[in-house]
Order: C-alpha cells, then sequence, then structure tokens
C-alpha cells in the first residue's frame, strides 16, 4: 500500500501527472460537441475560473508559503482594466478586438502593481504580509470608488454585452491548461524547489545563495499575472462591474479555501479543491440561499483542526496523502 | 485655527474610542502570538447586541453594557478553550487561518441572521455641547470616558490581580509558567474572555456612532492592526498613543484634503501600516513581545 502511495506521489510530479492533465483537457475540449446548453458551458468557464484562481494563490499562499489574504485585488485590478480599456479607450474601436487585446494588458496591469506593492510587503515575515495584503485588498476597494471619473465609482462601468459562451468556455479551458501546466513545470524546476526553501526556511535558503527578494517577486508576479487575467475574462463574461462586486472577500475566501482542500503547496490539489468546493458549493448547500460562505468559515476551521495539509497534502513523516493518514487514524481509534 | 483645535478633538475622541477598541487585539497577540482576524467580527458582535438590547428592550447602549460583558466573556472563554487552545502552539500559519474562519464564519451567520441592511441606534441625547468655542458630541465624549475607564480597568486587572500576573507570567515565558504549575489554557481562556468581552463593548458604544453591518469587521481590524503596531504588543499606554494617532491623522486628512471624503480611513491607516511595518518592524514602543513573530 504504502509503495501505491508512493507511486502515485510520484506519479503527479512526473510527466504522468502532466499527460493525465492533457488527456482531461482534451476530453473537455471535446466535452462542447456531445451537444450540451449555453448555462452547461457558462458553469464549466466558471469551474475553470476557480480552478485557475486556486491554482495562482498556491503559487503565492502555498508553494512559497506567502499566504495572501487579498489575492483578489489582482482579480479586481485585471476587471478594472478590462472595464476601462473597452468602456473608455478610444482605440478599441470594434468590443470583439477590444477583448482579445485588453485581455493581456489586465494580467499586465496586475503583474505590476503586484510588483509596487511586492516590494514593500514581501519583505514581511509571515502573519504580517497577510494582512499587509488583506489591507491593500480592503484600501484599493475605497480607492476605486473614490476615483470615480476612470471607474464610474460606487455606479460602476457596463461592458459591451457580447454573448459568446462557447468562445468564453475554450478561452478558459487553455487558460486553465496553461495555468496548471506552468504551476506542474514549477514545482519540478529549480525555481520551484527554492520557492519552497523559502517556505521551510527563508534565511536558510539565502544562505544557500539564493536571492529570495527576486524568488518572491517573480512568484507574486507570475500568480498575480494570470488572476489578472482571469479578472478581466470575469469582468467581460459579467458584463458588469462596481467595487463590491468585483473586490468581494468571498474570491479570497475561496481561493484559501480551495488551496487549502486539495493540500497547499501540491501541485494537483488546488485544482481537486477547487472542484470539490465547486460540487459542495452547488449539491449541498447550494439550496440554502446565502450560507455558502458561512459553510466555507466553518469548514476552513474544521480543516485547520483536522486536516491542515489537506487532500493530497504530504507531510514529512511516514508518506502518503493525508487523507489516508486521516483514515487510518480514525480506523485505529475505533478498535482499540 | 479654530478649525484646526475642532478637528483635534474629534480626532482625540475618535481616537480614544479605537484605543479601547484595539485593546483585546493588542492583549491577545501579546499573551499568545495570535494575531486574530476575526477581531473586527467580535466588536460586530457587540455593536448587534447593543442595537438588538436598545431595539427589543429599549435599554440605553451604555447600560447594556453590564449584560453584554460577561455574556461575550463567556463567548470568548469557551470559544478558546475549545478551538484556539488546540491551535496555539502551531505555527503562526494555522492560528491565521483558524482566526480568518472565524471572522468569515461569523459576518455571514450575522448576515443570514440579520441581512446586511444597515441599523441603528438612535439615543435620545445625540446632540452636542458647545465649549470655548468647539464642539463636543456628548456620545463620543461618553465613550472617551468609557474608554478611559476601561483601560484603566484593564491595567489594574493586568498589575494587581492574581490572574493578571498569570497572563503576563504565560506571555512572557509559556513553558516556564508551566514548569511552575500555571493552568495555562485555563489562563488564555480567562485572557480570551476579557479581551473579547471588552472589544464587543467597544462595539456596543459603536453603536450610536455610526451604522451597524455585518461586514463592518474587517476594515476595523485592519485599523486594530495598525494601532497596535505603532503602540506595541498589549501595552495599555500604546494602545491609548496609536488610537490618538490614527484617529487624528484621519480626521486631519478628511477634513483638509479636499475631495477624499470620509471614507479613505481605511486607505489612510493603511498607508500608516506599511510605512511602520518597513521603517520599524519592531513597533514605535516595546511590548510584551516583539512585533516580529520571527524574533521569538
Amino acid at each position: 500500500m504504502a509503495r501505491v502511495r508512493g507511486r502515485l506521489a510520484q506519479l503527479g510530479q512526473g510527466w504522468g501527472g502532466l499527460g493525465l492533465w492533457w488527456l482531461l483537457l482534451a476530453a473537455l475540449a471535446l466535452y462542447p460537441y456531445t451537444g450540451v446548453t449555453h448555462l452547461t458551458l457558462f458553469l464549466g468557464s466558471q469551474v475553470f475560473v476557480l480552478v485557475t484562481l486556486a491554482s495562482n494563490w498556491n503559487l503565492i499562499g502555498g508553494m512559497t508559503g506567502y499566504v495572501d489574504f487579498g489575492h483578489a485585488v489582482f482579480f479586481g485590478i485585471g476587471a478594472y482594466v478590462m472595464g476601462i480599456l473597452v468602456t473608455k479607450s478610444p482605440l478599441l474601436v470594434s468590443p470583439e478586438w477590444g477583448f482579445l487585446q485588453a485581455l493581456p494588458v489586465s494580467g499586465a496591469a496586475a503583474a505590476i502593481f503586484a510588483l509596487l506593492i511586492g516590494l514593500p510587503t514581501l519583505r514581511l515575515k509571515g502573519p504580517y504580509f497577510s494582512i499587509a495584503m488583506l489591507g491593500t485588498f480592503v484600501a484599493m476597494r475605497e480607492i476605486v470608488r473614490v476615483l470615480r471619473p476612470l471607474t464610474g465609482g460606487g455606479v460602476g462601468l457596463n461592458l459591451p454585452p457580447v454573448l459568446n459562451r462557447l468562445g468564453d468556455y475554450y478561452l478558459m479551458l487553455v487558460l486553465m491548461g496553461l495555468v496548471v501546466s506552468i504551476m506542474w513545470w514549477i514545482r519540478r524546476s529549480e525555481f520551484g524547489q527554492s520557492l519552497i526553501a523559502i517556505r521551510e526556511d527563508e534565511i536558510g535558503a539565502e544562505m544557500r545563495g539564493i536571492n529570495t527578494t527576486l524568488h518572491k517577486i517573480l512568484a507574486f508576479m507570475i500568480a498575480a499575472f494570470f488572476t489578472g487575467v482571469v479578472g478581466g475574462f470575469w469582468a467581460w463574461q459579467n458584463t458588469f462591474i462596481d467595487p463590491d462586486v468585483v473586490f468581494i472577500e468571498t474570491r479570497t475566501v475561496e481561493m484559501v479555501m480551495m488551496s487549502m482542500l486539495g493540500g497547499l503547496g501540491t501541485v494537483w490539489g488546488p485544482p481537486l479543491g477547487a472542484v470539490v468546493i465547486y460540487v459542495l458549493q452547488t449539491v449541498v448547500w447550494g439550496r440554502l440561499f446565502g450560507i455558502h460562505l458561512l459553510a466555507l468559515g466553518i469548514l476552513m476551521v474544521l480543516l485547520v483542526l483536522f486536516l491542515p495539509e489537506g487532500i493530497l497534502g504530504t507531510s514529512g513523516r511516514g508518506g502518503g496523502t493525508s487523507i489516508v493518514r486521516l483514515w487510518g487514524r480514525i480506523r485505529k481509534r475505533s478498535d482499540p | 485655527m479654530d478649525q484646526v483645535l475642532q478637528a483635534l478633538v474629534n480626532g482625540l475622541l475618535l481616537g480614544g474610542f479605537y484605543a479601547v477598541m484595539v485593546l483585546g487585539f493588542s492583549v491577545i497577540w501579546g499573551v499568545m502570538g495570535i494575531i486574530n482576524l476575526a477581531h473586527g467580527e467580535y466588536l460586530m458582535i457587540g455593536a448587534y447586541l447593543g442595537w438588538g438590547l436598545f431595539r427589543y428592550f429599549g435599554m440605553d447602549p451604555f447600560a447594556a453594557l453590564l449584560l453584554i460583558l460577561p455574556l461575550m466573556f463567556l463567548f470568548g472563554y469557551v470559544l478558546q478553550y475549545v478551538l484556539i487552545n488546540r491551535i496555539v502552539e502551531r505555527p503562526h500559519l494555522m492560528s491565521l487561518l483558524i482566526t480568518f474562519g472565524i471572522s468569515i464564519a461569523l459576518a455571514n451567520l450575522f448576515k443570514i441572521l440579520f441581512t446586511s441592511d444597515p441599523r441603528n441606534v438612535s439615543v435620545t441625547y445625540n446632540g452636542s455641547v458647545e465649549l470655548l468655542g468647539i464642539t463636543f458630541p456628548i456620545v463620543k465624549s461618553i465613550i472617551f470616558g468609557a474608554a478611559l475607564l476601561c483601560m484603566l480597568g484593564l491595567h489594574l486587572f493586568l498589575q494587581r490581580s492574581r490572574m493578571g500576573k498569570s497572563i503576563r507570567a504565560a506571555a512572557q515565558n509559556r513553558t516556564a509558567a508551566r514548569i511552575v504549575g500555571m493552568d495555562i489554557n485555563r489562563t488564555y481562556a480567562v485572557t480570551a474572555g476579557i479581551c473579547i468581552a471588552i472589544t464587543a463593548a467597544a462595539g456596543a458604544m459603536l453603536s450610536p456612532t455610526q451604522a451597524i453591518f455585518p461586514f463592518m469587521g474587517p476594515p476595523l481590524t485592519l485599523k486594530a492592526y495598525t494601532i497596535t503596531a505603532l503602540g506595541g504588543l498589549g501595552r495599555i499606554p500604546g494602545a491609548l498613543m496609536g488610537g490618538v494617532v490614527l484617529g487624528v491623522t484621519e480626521t486631519m486628512v478628511s477634513r483638509f484634503v479636499p475631495g477624499i471624503g470620509t471614507n479613505l480611513g481605511v486607505a489612510i491607516s493603511f498607508v500608516i501600516l506599511v510605512l511602520i511595518l518597513i521603517l520599524r518592524p519592531q513597533g514605535l514602543l516595546g511590548g510584551l513581545r516583539p512585533v516580529d513573530p520571527e524574533a521569538e
């Protein structure tokens, strides 16, 4: 059994994991041809959004160990850059073209903001960083509300409605496939190993000659870039943005929870966590109005107490995924 | 000149409230090393209790404190005993995540119970007194007085009483306190009970001055964090000083910088926070322990 588990963990890290992922992507790419409704395509793209966000958060929160409680700020910046470019910029006359041009710009804006805010905040250790980012998030919402001429203030911005569910589905599928593959590559690369070294012992990593500041900033910028792109996409799909729907705590909470549930710092944990939470949300507590965040909060407390490594996370001792060990613990307790 | 003086007085009164609001956060951090992200939600609970007692039982929010303090002490004691004590000695990340989870669960529980409509408490003495050409709003002046009383009480409790001494001992060295036979779990639970009771009392005092809604917590948590970083962990004079600095800065900026409005208080405290964290990560004044968790 232990050997099987070891093989599974290796498979996740190796080419096998990536191969399985691409097979899944191919299946998802063929899925619209089975004759599905627009609603299904829309829900599919929503799930892809969640998976992408969770993977991005995991890069900075899980692999680097800098728990970001304000990551939705990059989502919001991406959404607003998209909104401003599409509605206010004279260069983007045709909305169909405008969207695809503006999408990388949203990501770039978020990445530049990550650079500017990361330079001071990433120097902070642990809890400081978390709260500084929470502050960035809360402050940014107020700033966006005050910058009325540019952002429309509390009234928000209306984007031109272009309904293209199939295009949205494929765009998010490609983005999700790309992001998760990049995470897989980072986890194997020297860059990723350095990030994990920073998480485990930052001073030690620095002693070994790792340029910790550079690594942290780079990881932060990559995570911010794709979060910004997703934000831009979301603004386009939603066709309406205002400070309260874009800068919403729910989004950060979901990113944290999905990564934690799946396993912090693993490649396949956050996507799995995203799907599990989405299913829980729609199937289990979706019928009860407004209970989603309450359930997430309680789930977070329970996870910290009973399963801090998440489903796929492995602890240093013994190996094997933590869910397997939890099961073992329960069995041991029930038969004395 | 009069305007400057008026803004200064307003800032001072606001600072008094901030000081009492931050006490619980500061002491919990100083004693247990836990950054309590659910702090704003305890204020929110207190504010809702103040509103509920006013609305349904006609109790004055300040008289209601007598009921809110023991109730919330019990809440804090149980919460600490059941949940937080289990993760006190785990890495910082775990306490951050668990308090984050508590804060989200509480805010959304209150949204389900009371909807997100803002609630108000309008007391009869909602006017103001003029003294030497400066206006003193009555409610805020009472809050200021009550805040000073709270601080004095907590200070005496920590310095003089036996329980206060064991709390300080637990803050200085957990292991040594355990060796001499202290029940750390109980000490922590009492600390949390007192801190959460004071925090909820601050929330109840806040209820006559501003609208209450379930998501009022996070900005207040952020302000509490800023003030604690300014004033040092678990230091009561530090809390007063940090509160006054933040209160005066906020009032001055919203009064004299054109076109900024009052909503940017959070942004201001955020700027102050980042400046402190970068320039002086050990806090402006010393405290029960260094602000930097790595330095333990």
